[in-house]
Formats: structure tokens, sequence, C-alpha cells
């Protein structure tokens, strides 16, 4: 076992566990965008930082990535933490603004501008998807390509992967996309439509415009005729 | 090669070949790494070859090719063991020369590197001032070893430091040296070397331990692992072969950037040769160590340099990084542990243990040991790497090693740890180099890069460069690197655009910390480094580009414009008039001078014209376009009546009044503009006639009378009243103004008292300050000087004393004696030229430290001879005298020209402050003063400065007087004068470009200018006035050309203010 204090509160966990764990253990509330239990921790979307450590040697780092160590102090929203997560969110807003969680969590944490150049890409790279389709349904369809602006995420050579099962499970992971899936039938969150296609975040193609979430859904439309 | 059975048959190599080699037969030792290679170190090589060869010197010379030894400024550059002599930038056809001269025992005088102080000839490398101030321990073996070759590594001590660990054979102690060594990681971040060693042994992973040398140098102008891996590969397989005898390692990697293929060759030479020895594999050297050693390549991205990133770049993954802990040393290369050091880092192992860790440490600072090499870049005379001991300033390594700046322009700042470091100003050049200490500066060691950096480099651009890198160099994988590197360039790029504002600046900061905060490796904690550490340092730059949007270093595209105009404290158009000159438009091209500048005919003449010095035709090779010369073919051919300033706003009986103090070229244009804006100026003149120091100061060789005096008539129009002979401080003041119904003040007194030299004896006989000396003759025709005369200073006055004096009758000769050197000296080159062409005599480094008198009179002065020493705070270096070099110079004359002071203590009492330095306090934006209404400008300001600047204060003055006047806030604004109008380009092709040069306009005889006071310069032909006019290359086309097929007239017609 090993003994940490988190937000002032001594606690004792089992070695191995994450900082989040605790804290969701506990009922300290971090947000995050590319955790999910049953995925292996990536630590992409830096939401999830914490404070640890004290006076100059202190420092953010991931909580779902960072196991807990004995004797650690552990702070879930100091100023530092919460001024580096308006600013995440405030970067997240300006790229992504039509994500309905993002919009949330941005609104939870009073973050109500944006700077930047508003831009409107669809993607945050929070690697749900890939890890989704790597771990749990072991199909390794997509992945990561790129580095820099140029990072990017699909099939190899964009060619429609063979072992690509249109399980839509990346879409039901998707925090930045989800939404234009359920245009039909929103507590299912995949409209099966799209689905039937082909998973139109990936195969761009013969979609490039489509923005489901809005009504009526290209997809579907495309289909019926 | 037969493999070592034992330690001691290793240990007798040396031996074993010491009979083949004799001391003191000659050796050309040609560096050949890749900087030498590219600069032609090649040829020399096979000359060199051939030359042996067919002399027949194959049993008296030898040759040997190494690695960079570090001054690759030089390169090619031969070296002769043993005597030392170093011949730089060899030229291919010199070679049979020195092979001769190396037969014969001989030196070669006139190819050795000449001091750049003396200009004397200096032998041996330890003379140069680039090797004298290195402490090179690891370079210097670069000198001795052929990489190729592993004997010549083990003859020159290679593989010793393994023998005598193996012997030992205790890998605690080795761990233990190099704990007391002090060795701290020579990547960058500076962990101590000895503590990751004892953790890797700690680690009991029955599966093996890897050790890896990061060899992934990728930082922009840093090249200093590259050299160690070129020139002594055995030294890092040595330091591996320790290490993992200390650390029970049995695997090694050395990832190299595939971008380095010398090295790469030169490692795999070096892993085979030392394998077929036995110094690598199984039971090496007899004993039970076994270790091997593979090469992987990188695949060229700059992340890889990460810890993690590399070793699953290693493992054949993405190279990108992960959250630690898990340290590498707990879970490496596939999940074993594993110790990561840099090459330097290892390439020190094998000094530590011959030298011993304690002796080591002595060597440095307490928290920072040993030696480190540094990449010296940019804009610096002596590129190349220097070895330094830790803790030695930025400012020896700037100016003792790197000989200061590669230009004219001063050195503004080093950047240092590349993309990921920052940015430590000159003002903080007295650092100590070492880790915690740049740390604190808001930089990073890094793997020793050092981008020395001049006036002429925009730090915002900087930031923008390296943010670019960084953007493109990420890998993407936290959201807070690769959108906050994406989003602070997107900023940078706003702001040196000219789209900026204060808020960006607010949010590039906060943007800047959180990044550095929140992302997962070092690249992206340390990615924000070059923003933050620029924003420390250059705020001010920051906000020059956002308020006033302009780029003083000339570099952002956006804010310049036509450098031309650009570079004219006064907005003159020079590529508009230029261009109507090349198509025989010289009326227009009359307006478009008129339009910004009152003063055509006097700029014309003696404007200092930045404008030239900013050309891009000069600044791209050429030489830059001679706009003045051009204006002065205009004003002279066109007459002004062409030109009727059109009042801006109609003028009004009850207009408001203001007094402006000073007739001269700030005075005067005030005046002017303020009358076209509808006011009632009143100008106040001490002396018996308008202008200033354009009447007292400039002597009419230069601006002749009549020309001047038309010119400064044509600004009194019916809204402007001159009132001469009136002192201020005397006959008026600031309250006896406003209480006679002015309601704004302008003081333009000028600058009119002689700064003195404080020496013994100033105030004798024959010894003048320049400012009377001047005045003396320009207003009453006194003539001062006689016999033997010597002018101290080098400005501009200096040189007008000067010729002034020349022109006197009874002078016999004009001497001018300035502290610095000719590079340094403040006044125009062309004056200077024409003095010493008149036959003025230039002392440079001399400075009067005693005036000495006979019978009450001037009888000669005591002069020091000086040296350059350490740079001030504005990159100039300061003359220091050398002892022992008094003399003793008789003269009849002497003119003190060591800068002016305004005379205004009366000022004191009027409700305005005096600086420290006796100029008069303003606002540089507003040119307010403290005191409501009371505006100032011009010399008594800034000090003695140039015509143009003046004017640039009038028009200044002039708008900032109209806004107080209408209840407008005073602040900064805009300076952003983009080129606007079209003018059809009439240009040479380049064939015909590259066939002419620049203009020179041609000068009355010699003989006549000695005696008389006419104008020397002459107007340009006509002929030759349009070609240098086509010359231009309408750097304003960029700006104008989409204005081409518009309809309209490319004359403005109005004035610009």
């Amino acid at each position: 076992m090993i003994t940490l204090t988190i937000n002032g509160l001594q606690v004792s966990v089992e070695q191995g566990t994450t900082i989040l764990e605790v804290a969701q253990f506990f009922g300290f509330p971090i947000p995050t965008l590319c955790h999910m239990e049953g995925l292996s921790p990536y630590g992409a979307c830096r939401l999830c930082v914490v404070e640890i450590g004290e006076g100059s040697k202190s420092r953010l780092v991931s909580s779902c990535t960072y196991p807990v160590e004995e004797g650690m102090k552990v702070r879930t929203a100091s100023v530092r933490v919460v001024r580096a997560r308006k600013m995440v969110l405030e970067l997240l807003l300006a790229s992504c603004p039509q994500s309905k969680v993002i919009q949330d969590l941005a609104s939870a944490h009073e973050v109500r501008q944006q700077r930047f150049r508003q831009e409107h890409e669809d993607c945050i790279l929070c690697g749900l998807c890939v890890r989704m389709c790597e771990e749990q349904m072991m199909a390794h369809a997509i992945g990561f390509r790129g580095r820099g602006e140029h990072r990017g995420l699909g099939t190899p050579f964009d060619v429609h992967s063979e072992v690509c099962r249109l399980c839509g499970g990346c879409m039901y992971v998707c925090p930045a996309c989800q939404l234009r899936c359920t245009y039909t039938e929103p507590e299912k969150a995949i409209c099966g439509g799209c689905a039937n296609l082909s998973p139109p975040c990936l195969v761009k193609d013969p979609f490039d415009d489509m923005m489901c979430y809005m009504s009526p859904c290209v997809a579907c439309e495309i289909k019926q005729n | 090669m037969e493999r070592l059975p034992s330690i001691d048959s290793l240990l007798a190599m040396p031996k074993r070949f010491a009979h083949q080699h004799d001391p003191n037969r000659p050796t050309l030792v040609i560096p050949a790494g890749t900087c030498g290679q590219a600069s032609g170190a090649n040829d020399l090589i096979r000359i060199a070859k051939r030359e042996i060869l067919e002399r027949g010197l194959t049993s008296r010379i030898s040759l040997r090719i190494t690695g960079c030894h570090g001054f690759c400024e030089m390169e090619p550059s031969v070296l002769i063991e043993p005597r030392g002599t170093f011949y730089p930038k060899l030229d291919m056809n010199q070679m049979s020369r020195v092979v001769e001269a190396v037969a014969r025992g001989d030196v070669l005088s006139d190819l050795l590197f000449k001091d750049p102080e003396t200009g004397e000839p200096l032998e041996t490398q330890a003379q140069i001032p680039f090797f004298r101030t290195q402490v090179r321990t690891i370079l210097a073996r670069n000198e001795k070893v052929d990489p190729i070759r592993i004997q010549n590594s083990i003859e020159n001590g290679g593989y010793q430091s393994l023998a005598a660990v193996l012997t030992k054979a205790d890998p605690a102690w080795v761990i233990r040296e190099v704990k007391s060594s002090g060795l701290r990681g020579r990547g960058g971040a500076g962990f101590p070397t000895g503590a990751k060693w004892e953790m890797l042994a700690k680690e009991t992973d029955g599966k093996g331990k890897y050790l890896v040398c990061n060899a992934d140098e990728g930082d922009p102008g840093a090249y200093m692992d590259r050299s160690v891996l070129e020139g002594n590969p055995h030294s890092i397989l040595e330091g591996m072969l320790i290490g993992a005898y200390a650390t029970g390692a049995n695997k090694g990697v050395i990832y190299v950037r595939s971008e380095y293929p010398l090295a790469i060759k030169h490692l795999l030479i070096a892993l085979r040769q030392a394998r077929e020895l036995g110094l690598l594999g199984d039971h090496i050297l007899g004993t039970g160590f076994s270790f091997d050693i593979q090469m992987v390549k990188g695949a060229g991205a700059f992340v890889c340099g990460e810890e993690t990133a590399l070793m699953r770049s290693i493992e054949g993954k993405m190279g990108e990084p992960r959250q630690r802990p898990p340290y590498p040393v707990e879970k490496g290369i596939n999940g074993r542990p594993t110790a990561i050091n840099n090459v330097e880092t290892w390439a020190n192992i094998p000094l530590i243990i011959e030298r011993g860790g304690d002796d080591f440490a002595r060597t440095g600072t307490p928290g920072s040991t040993g030696t480190k090499i540094f990449s010296l870049v940019g804009r610096i005379k002596n590129t190349g790497l220097a070895e330094v001991p830790m803790g030695i300033t930025v400012e020896k390594i700037v100016n003792e090693i790197g000989g200061g700046p590669s230009g004219k322009a001063a050195i503004k700042a080093v950047q240092t740890g590349g993309p990921s470091g920052g940015c430590i100003p000159a003002s903080k050049f007295d650092l100590p180099i070492d880790y915690d200490s740049l740390a604190k500066a808001g930089s990073i060691m890094g793997s020793g890069g050092m981008i020395v950096m001049d006036e002429n480099t925009c730090m915002v651009d900087i930031a923008k460069y390296f943010m670019n890198f960084l953007k493109d160099e990420s890998c993407g994988k936290c959201f807070t690197c690769r959108k906050g590197t994406q989003r602070m360039y997107e900023i940078l790029d706003d702001i040196t655009k000219g789209n900026g504002t204060l808020g960006h600046i607010d949010l590039l900061e906060e943007l800047a910390h959180v990044v550095k905060d929140t992302t997962m490796c070092g690249l992206g904690q340390t990615a924000s480094n070059p923003v933050l550490s620029t924003l420390r340092y250059f705020r001010e730059e920051y906000r020059r580009h956002v308020v006033q949007q302009r780029c003083d270093a000339f570099v952002c595209k956006e804010l310049v414009g036509a450098p031309c105009q650009s570079a004219c404290p006064i907005g003159t158009e020079a590529w508009r008039y230029v261009a109507h000159l090349a198509r025989g438009e010289y009326e227009a091209a009359y307006i478009a001078i008129r339009e910004a500048n009152p003063f055509p005919s006097v700029c014309a003449r003696v404007c200092s014209h930045p404008c030239e010095s900013r050309c891009k035709s000069g600044t791209v090779g050429s030489q830059p376009i001679a706009i003045r010369a051009l204006k002065r073919f205009i004003t002279d051919r066109i007459d002004p009546s062409v030109y009727k300033p059109q009042p801006l706003r109609p003028a009004s009986a009850d207009a408001a009044r203001i007094a402006i103090v000073g007739s001269g070229p700030a005075g005067l244009t005030a005046a002017h503009y303020l009358s076209l804006l509808g006011y009632k100026a009143t100008v106040f003149e001490s002396d018996d006639r308008p202008g200033g120091m354009l009447v007292s100061g400039i002597p009419s060789y230069r601006l002749p009378r009549a020309t001047l005096e038309k010119e400064i008539q044509s600004l009194i129009d019916g809204n402007v009243t001159v009132k001469c002979k009136v002192r201020f401080g005397r006959d008026i003041t600031v309250d006896k103004l406003f209480e006679q119904g002015y309601q704004a003040v302008f003081l333009a007194m000028g600058a009119h008292k002689s700064r003195r030299l404080n020496v013994e004896g100033e105030d004798i006989e024959g010894v003048h300050p320049a400012i009377q000396f001047l005045k003396a003759f320009n207003l009453e025709g006194k003539k001062l000087a006689r016999g033997r005369v010597g002018v101290v200073g080098g400005g501009d006055s200096a040189v007008d004393a000067a010729r002034t004096a020349l022109r006197q009758p009874g002078v016999e000769s004009v001497t001018i004696y300035y502290r610095r050197t000719r590079n340094e000296m403040p006044a125009l080159s062309e004056e200077v030229d024409a003095a010493i062409n008149e036959g003025i005599g230039l002392e440079t480094l001399t400075a009067p430290v005693r005036i000495l008198s006979k019978d009450g009179r001037l009888s000669g002065i005591e002069c020091v001879k000086n040296r350059l020493g350490a740079m001030d705070k504005r990159g100039r270096r300061n003359p220091v005298p050398m002892p022992g070099t008094e003399h003793q110079i008789p003269l009849d004359t002497l003119v003190v020209t060591i800068g002016d002071v305004p005379d205004i203590d009366y000022l004191s009492e009027m409700g305005v402050t005096i600086s420290d330095w006796g100029t008069l306090v303003a606002d540089p934006v507003t040119l307010g003063t403290i005191r409501p209404g009371v505006f100032a400008g011009g010399d008594v300001v800034t000090g003695p400065n140039t015509v143009v600047e003046a004017i640039a204060a009038g028009k200044r003055a002039a708008r900032m007087i109209d806004r107080y006047l209408q209840g407008l806030p005073l602040e900064a604004m805009s300076e952003l004068r983009r080129p606007e109008l079209y003018v059809e380009p009439a240009m040479l092709s380049e064939e015909e470009m590259s066939k002419i040069g620049r203009s020179v306009p041609s000068a009355i005889a010699l003989e006549v200018r000695r005696r008389s006071f006419d104008e020397v310069e002459m107007t340009l032909s006509e002929d030759d006035a349009k070609r240098e006019a086509r010359r231009c290359l309408r750097c304003d086309l960029e700006f104008t050309q989409c204005h081409a097929h518009e309809e309209q007239t490319a004359e403005r017609g109005q004035p610009v203010l």
C-alpha cells in the first residue's frame, strides 16, 4: 500500500494506481478527454494535469499516466492547475468548437471566450479511437502518422482497411465527432447509417464536408438515394 | 588485425609501433571533417599526397587526415607537427609551396594567420586568439588521431583507460570516480552521470541492460557531437565500454542521425576495428567482460533526441515520447534497464579515468565540472567549435574566442541551446556559463549550440523561426505541445506582419507558460523558451512591432515595406523619386521629395542617408543606390516653385499661436507644418539669422549659404514669424510665453555647448571647443586655426572642424585623433574619405591624456595608444589605454570635438526636467515634457544628432502639438509606411546591372578644395543619374504592383506629415 496526500486528504492506495484513479475514487473531479476505463493511459489531452511536489520543485504532470508514489502530495485544483486547464480548454475550443463535450467542459470551467484564430477541426488527436481499435476490438485498423502539425489519423496509405469491421467503436469513443452520428437516435450515439457505409471520419473522400450532427444527416441521405 | 588476447597486449601495442614513428619527422595534419571537406580539404589532401610522392618525400614527411579541429571559419587548414605551424584558409594552389617549405623546414609567413588587431602573422595555433582561451581536452585529441585507424588511436592513449579499469576489476570504483568527477550530462539537461550509472548498476534484470549513446544531434547550428563522432569515434566506444563494465550492461546502442554520413562511416569502421581487435564482443581482452555495440540510424525526427522517443525509435516504433516515470533506468529499451548519455559525456569518461575524478572536477565550477564544447555560429567572426571550461563568461566566448561581430552591427544577443534554449542579451554577457546560471537566465545549456545575433536580427523573427521549427518537429502526441507551438507560431507570425495587438503579447506569454507547464516531454517543456526569453529581454521590441508596427532590424518584410522609405526618419518615399527619376519625370520626383521633406536641398547635401545603409541593393551584395546624390540631382535641376504646399487645414484669424524656441531644422520644420495645419507659429532665435546648426555648424563647402538661405526663406510664410536675437532664458521664459497667449511651446534650441576633455590645461590659448571654433568661422568669419592643427574626436563635427581648419590660412597640417578605430568612427564614411583625400591625417586608437603648454599657450598634447577591449552595453568595444605608449605631439591649435551638450541650465527653473547628461527630458514618442503644453525635440533632447532626425522631430512635434491643441490623447502611433503609389518600373536588365556599379558624384579639384570654401561635391550628370536610378531594385513593387492597372495618378500632392 502507498500513502499519499491528495488535496490535503491522506489516503492509502495500492501500488500501481494512477493519480487519476485515486482522485476519481475519492471523488475529486479531474476532467479528461483522452482517458477511458479499459484503454491504456495515453496522456495526450493534458486536461488531467495535477500539481505534485512542493515549493520550487512542484510541477504539473498528467494524472492519467502518473503512478502514485509514497509520500506524494497531489493538488488537483491549484491555481496553477486551473490556469493550465483553462488554457488547454481555450485551445480546444479554438480548434474544435463544435464538440459538445468540449463545449460542456469549457462551460464548466468558466472558459467564456477563446482568443485564438478560430479553426474548425474534427479531431483533437486524443487517440481514443486508435486504442479502442487496437486494445478492445483487436483490429489495428487505424493509427497515427506524421508529426507536429501534420500529425493525423487514418488507415495505412489511406486505403480502406481490410481488418476494419465497421464496428463504429472509434466513433463511439470520439469526444470530438460523436455528435455527428446521433441525429436520429441520440441515445444510441451511432446512427448506423454512416457505419454501414464506412466510418466517415476516417474515409472522408465521399463525404468531405459531412457534418451530420446537423440535420439532415448527409450520409443517411446519400444512402437513401 | 589479430585479436588482442590480454590487457598487457593492449598496453604493449603503442611500443610495438613506436619505432615506426620519428617524433621529429614533420607531419602534415589536414582536418577533413564534414566542414573541412565542404570547404575543400579533399583537394588539399590530394595535392599533398601527390607532392609528397612526386618529390620522394615519403620517408621525410608524414600525412595525417583527421576530423575537425574546431576552427571551421579558417578551413581548409593545415597544421604542421611538431612545430605547430598553422596555415588557415589554404588555397589548393598554395599546397605545393607548403609541402616544399615543410621539406625545407621553413615557414611561409605570408600564409600564416594574421592577428586581427595588429596584423602580425602568428605561427602556431597556440598564439591565435581563437585557441588561446580554450581548454581543449577533447577536441585536442582530434588533431592527434586518424579516426579510421585504431592503432593510431591506441598509440595516442586510446583504450588505456579501459585497460586501467579492467586491470583494477572494480566496477564500484569506476562509478565512484565518475561521481567524484561531478560530470553532468552534456546533452543539455545536466543530470549527474555517476548517479545515473549507479541506478543502472543497482537494477538487476536477468535479461540484460542497455547503454545508449545519443548522437541524434538535431539543433540548428550545433555540430559539436558530429566533430567528436567523426574525429575520434574510439573515445566514445571506450567510454561506453567503461560504462558497461561499471554498470553491468551487456548491450550498447549508438543512435546517430542519418544526416551525418561521415560520422556513420567512421563509427562503423571504428566498431569493426574494435571488434577485430577483441575490444568489443565476448571476453574482451581475455577477461570475462562482454559487451557489444550496434549502431542505429535515426530517421530524421528532432524529437528522437528525447530519451523516451529515442528508445521507441530504437525499438523500431514511431518516435514519440511517453510520460516518465518509469524512467529508462527502470524500464527502457524493450522494457530493460537503460542508461542514455550524450556523445560528449561518453567522450569525457576515458579522460576521467585517466586523470582521476577529483582532478577532473578541478576544471570548471563546483556545480558544473569539466569542459564543454560550444558550437559558435551566426554573426560572429570566428565560427567554429570552442571547448572551454565551465563557468567561463559569454563575453569571453563571444569576443575573445569568437572575435566579435562579423559585420559592423553590434552583437545583440546569443541563443544557447538551440530551439529549446533561450537568448541571453548583450547586457548579460558577464553571465558564467554553467547549467544553473543558464537556467536562471531563462535559457538552457542544451547540447552546446551558440547562435550569435547582431542588431540586424529581429528577436520576434527569431522566436518565430524557432517556433516554426518546433511546430514541425513536435511529435504531436500531446495536445499542448502540438497546438501550443502552432498557436505561438500563429501569434508571432501575426506580430511580424503587423497584425498583432498588445493582447496578443500577453496571450503569447500566458500560452508559453502553460505549454512549458503541461507538456509531456523535454521538447515541449523547453519549446516555450525562445518565446519566453525573448519576451523577457526584448519585450520592447515586441511592443514596437505591435504599437508602432516597426521592425528596427529591418527583417519583418510586411512591416519594413521598402527599406529606404522605412529607414528614413521622415518617411521620404526614396523609391518613388528614384523611380520617377529613372523615367525622366523630374518634377514628379521633386514633388515626391518635397512632400515629406521641407529641406530637400539641405538633405541632398548633408543627410546621413540611413536609406542607403538599408538599401536592398547594398545588402544583397552589390552597392546601395546613391540616393542622396540622386536627390541632389533633382533638387539642383528643379525649381522649388513646382511644389506649392497645400494647407492641410485653412488658416483662421483666431488660430492658436505656438511659440518655437530655436530656428534649426527641428524648429523651422515644426513651424512650417504647424502653419500648414492652420496655426500661427513664432520662432525665436538667439543668433542674428535663422538656421541653427545648419548655419553655424555645417561648413559652406558642404552646404552653400545661398542654397540654405533660399530653403529657409521658402518655409517662412504668412503664418510663421521669425524673431532673431532673442535669448531664451534671458529675454523670454516659458511662463512669459504662456502669459503672452501662446498655447503651446516647442523647445528646439539644439546642443551648443562642447563637452570638455577633462584633462589638465584645457582652457589655455590655442585650444578651442569645436562649436566655438566652427561658429566663430561660420557666423563671424574668424579664423582661429594656425600652424599644426590637431582635432580630437571622431564625429561629423570633428571632420567638419578639420576640413574647415585645413582651408584657413596659416595652417600647416591637420590631424584627427580618435580613440577607437576607423570602423567605430561615427562620422559619415564619405566625409572621412574626403578629409583624408584633402591631406588630413587620421590617427586612430589614440587618446589625449595631457595638454602641453609653453608660455601660457598650447604647445602640444601627450597621447596614449589604445587597444580595443571589452564591449560596452551597446556592443561597442571600449578603448583600453596601453601603458608605456605615451607620446608627445607638438601642436599649435587643438580643436576638441568629443560631443556637444545642450546649453540649458536655465531651463530647470521653467518646470521641465534635465537629464543627468545635460539633455532636456521629453517623451521620445510624444515629445511632451512633464509640463503640459511644452514639447521638446531635436538635439536638445537627443544630444548631437543628424539633420534628418531633427526634421523628423519637427514633424512629430507639429503632429503632437496639433493633437494636444485638439484635446486628443498623446500616444504612440503606427509608423507603418508601406509603399502605396504605383510608378511603372524602368529598370536595367540583370545583365546590365551586373556590369555597372554605383555612380559617384565628382568633386572639384583637390588644389582648389584645400584653399576655398566652394562646394566640394558636384551634381551627377543626367546620364549617370538616370542609370543610377534604374539600378534600383524597386522593393516597393511587392506592395504597389497590385495597383498597376488601377487608374490613379502617381502623385499625392499633399504634404506628408
